[in-house]
Parts: C-alpha cells; sequence; structure tokens
C-alpha cells in the first residue's frame, strides 16, 4: 500500500510540471506568482503523502514550512518583485 | 475496509489537484487560473489530508495535517486576493467572453 | 467596545500550537516552555488589545458553512476546467460592504474567494471588487449570505445601507466604474 501512496505523490507531482507549463508560457509577471500558489498547495500535499509512505515524519515539518513560506512569497512578490510597466497590457484573446 | 476509503479520499484528492492544473492550463487569464488554483487545490488538499487522517497513528497528527491545511487555506485566500488586486491595479485586463 | 487582553489565553493557544507541531514529543516541551512565554510576551507587546472576539456558536455555524461552500466551490471550478466546453462567462462586480470592522472585511475577503465563482480581487473604500467566473451565479445573495455568517462569528451586526452589487463594465486603472 506504500507503493499507491507513493504512486499518488507521483501524480501530484505531475500536475506540478503541468502547472508549471502555464508559468513557463505564461505572458504576465502575475502567472509567475501561480507557481508559487502551485507549489504551496501541491507541495504540502505531496511532503504529506511521502511522510506516512516512507514514514518519516520530519516531513510533517517541511510541509508545515511550505504552507507559511507560500504566504511569505507570495506578499514579498506583490510588494517588492513585481514592477508592472505603466503600459503594461493584459493578456488578449 | 479503512484502507480502502482512505484511498479512495486520496484518489479524489488528486483528481481536484489534477483539475485544477488542467484550469491553470487552459483557463484564459490569471484571474480565472487564479480560481482554479486556490479552490480545486486548496479541496484537493483537504481530501488527501481526510484520507491521511485515517491511516494515522495519533490524533496529534491529524490535528497537526489540519493545521496545516488551515495555514494552506489562509496563505492561498490571501495570496489569490494580493495577486488579483496587483493585476488590476496594473491594468491586467479581465477576458470577456465574446457575444 | 470591551478591550481584551488576556495572557493566559494567549499562552494556552500557542502551548497548544506547540504540542501539535512537536505531535506531542514530551522532550519537546524543554524548548516549548521558553518558546510559549517568548510567544506570548511578543504577542502582548505586537497587539496588547484586541477589541474583537469569536462567538463559539457563531464560529460553529461558519466553520460548517466554510467547508461546505468551499467543497462545491471546488467542485464548480473543477467541472468547468475540465468540461470540453469550458462553461465560463467571467465579470468583474463591486459589492458594497455591509460589514465595517476591518478584520470582519478580511475574513469576509477570503471566504469569497473559496466560494463558487468568487475571487476578491481588491478593496475600494467601502466596497470589495471581484472577479465571477460566471455572471448567471447568484453572486448578490452568496455575498449578503457570507456577510451575515461573518458578522454572527464576531457578533457583529449589519449596516443597514449597502449589500448591493454592481457590474463593472468599463476598468480602468484597477477602478471600477
Amino acid at each position: 500500500m506504500k507503493v499507491v501512496l507513493v504512486g499518488f505523490a507521483s501524480v501530484l507531482m505531475l500536475t506540478v510540471i503541468a502547472g508549471l507549463i502555464r508559468v513557463e508560457r505564461g505572458p504576465n509577471p502575475a502567472d509567475r506568482m501561480l507557481a508559487a500558489q502551485l507549489f504551496g498547495t501541491t507541495g504540502v500535499a505531496i511532503l504529506l503523502l511521502l511522510a506516512e509512505a516512507m514514514e518519516i515524519p520530519a516531513l510533517r515539518d517541511v510541509a508545515l514550512v511550505f504552507a507559511l513560506l507560500a504566504a511569505m512569497a507570495a506578499v514579498a512578490f506583490v510588494k517588492r518583485a513585481w514592477h508592472p510597466g505603466p503600459h503594461e497590457k493584459g493578456e488578449s484573446s | 475496509m479503512t484502507e480502502w476509503i482512505s484511498l479512495a479520499l486520496i484518489a479524489v484528492g488528486a483528481f481536484f489537484f489534477l483539475a485544477g492544473s488542467t484550469g491553470v492550463l487552459r483557463f484564459p487569464d490569471v484571474y480565472t487560473r487564479l480560481h482554479a488554483l486556490t479552490k480545486a487545490d486548496n479541496l484537493g488538499l483537504g481530501f488527501v489530508v481526510l484520507g491521511l487522517a485515517l491511516r494515522a497513528d495519533s490524533v496529534v497528527v491529524v490535528l497537526k495535517m489540519l493545521l496545516i491545511w488551515a495555514l494552506v487555506i489562509v496563505a492561498g485566500a490571501t495570496a489569490s486576493h494580493l495577486v488579483a488586486e496587483a493585476a488590476r491595479t496594473s491594468n491586467v485586463a479581465p477576458w470577456r467572453k465574446r457575444s | 467596545m470591551r478591550r481584551h487582553t488576556r495572557p493566559l489565553e494567549r499562552a494556552v493557544v500557542f502551548a497548544v500550537v506547540w504540542w501539535v507541531v512537536a505531535e506531542a514529543d514530551p522532550e519537546g516541551w524543554v524548548f516549548g516552555i521558553p518558546f510559549v512565554g517568548l510567544a506570548t510576551v511578543a504577542s502582548l507587546k505586537l497587539t496588547p488589545t484586541r477589541s474583537w472576539r469569536i462567538r463559539p456558536a457563531g464560529a460553529l455555524r461558519y466553520a460548517w458553512y466554510f467547508v461546505h461552500q468551499s467543497v462545491m466551490g471546488g467542485i464548480d471550478v473543477a467541472l468547468r476546467a475540465i468540461k470540453p466546453s469550458m462553461p465560463i462567462d467571467p465579470m468583474i462586480f463591486r459589492y458594497r460592504m455591509r460589514l465595517v470592522p476591518e478584520h470582519a472585511r478580511v475574513l469576509f475577503a477570503d471566504t469569497v474567494s473559496l466560494l463558487p465563482g468568487t475571487l476578491s480581487t481588491g478593496f475600494e473604500g467601502d466596497s470589495m471588487t471581484l472577479h465571477v467566473l460566471d455572471r448567471e451565479l447568484p453572486v448578490e445573495q452568496s455575498l449578503r449570505d457570507v456577510e451575515r455568517r461573518v458578522a454572527d462569528l464576531f457578533g457583529l451586526t449589519l449596516s443597514a445601507e449597502g449589500g448591493n452589487l454592481l457590474a463593472c463594465e468599463n476598468i480602468t486603472g484597477g477602478e471600477c466604474r
């Protein structure tokens, strides 16, 4: 059954990779911010699954730190890292 | 029996993560993508936590996972609000359906 | 409004958090007790008084509502994302809030972002702007509902004015006109 849990963790890893395609393609800086959210939430789920499957309780602490860092990263990004130009255009489609 | 319910819950969680990433890939602008990430992924994590709670050794481990989930929810809602606000104030136009 | 300090209450909360984070390891208390003390002192220095309180019964009703709505919100957005037709018709709205205190408004905005199809995108004076995935959703009613629940949680009364939703047709400079 441990194998199944690791399998689910791998599926979640694939969803992160899929999301990263968007971050890579994303025309707008805000799309890059989605990466932090993605890693925050999905990363936490992967770590919790691995903590159980591999019997490493410390991974739950890593998950806790991930959850806190994701919040910090978002605030830092919005307040400091993102300097949108005055003529920045929205996406058109 | 518990084993199977636990795995089913985790599978449902994985489905929501898949749907969330699908939304991030398919949705047309940053606002709609934030909808997908914030809501689908938080629910996915909720199901994974429930599934893992059924196989946890002690109550305190369940409480710890619930604490982490709560933190992720608060962080996710705050982050999506800030990112959407930053996008709005810098004139990122929301996608509109052509009719 | 009554002000609360309650150092003991804060220390108990920090101790419980420590107990959970340390996964009930008894050896953890060697570090836990000093840090619970330090956290209590820091919290009293940083926020000496707080003017809000949480009503336990309201908190339970809010928690149940929140869990139910966020499940609905997750299902709704998941289906829209995976359906081949991708049924979305987004729109920006502005909602005049009936909640006045800032802490209540923050909780309101965070809750709105987890509800089906709504995402808070900022505050403008007494209004909150939000992005809606599908303009056909009963947004005004859900927002009024959330406000009522948040007021119930904090034991507040809603202001008589507001509670109405405006569609933002023109969006310039992040403002809704």
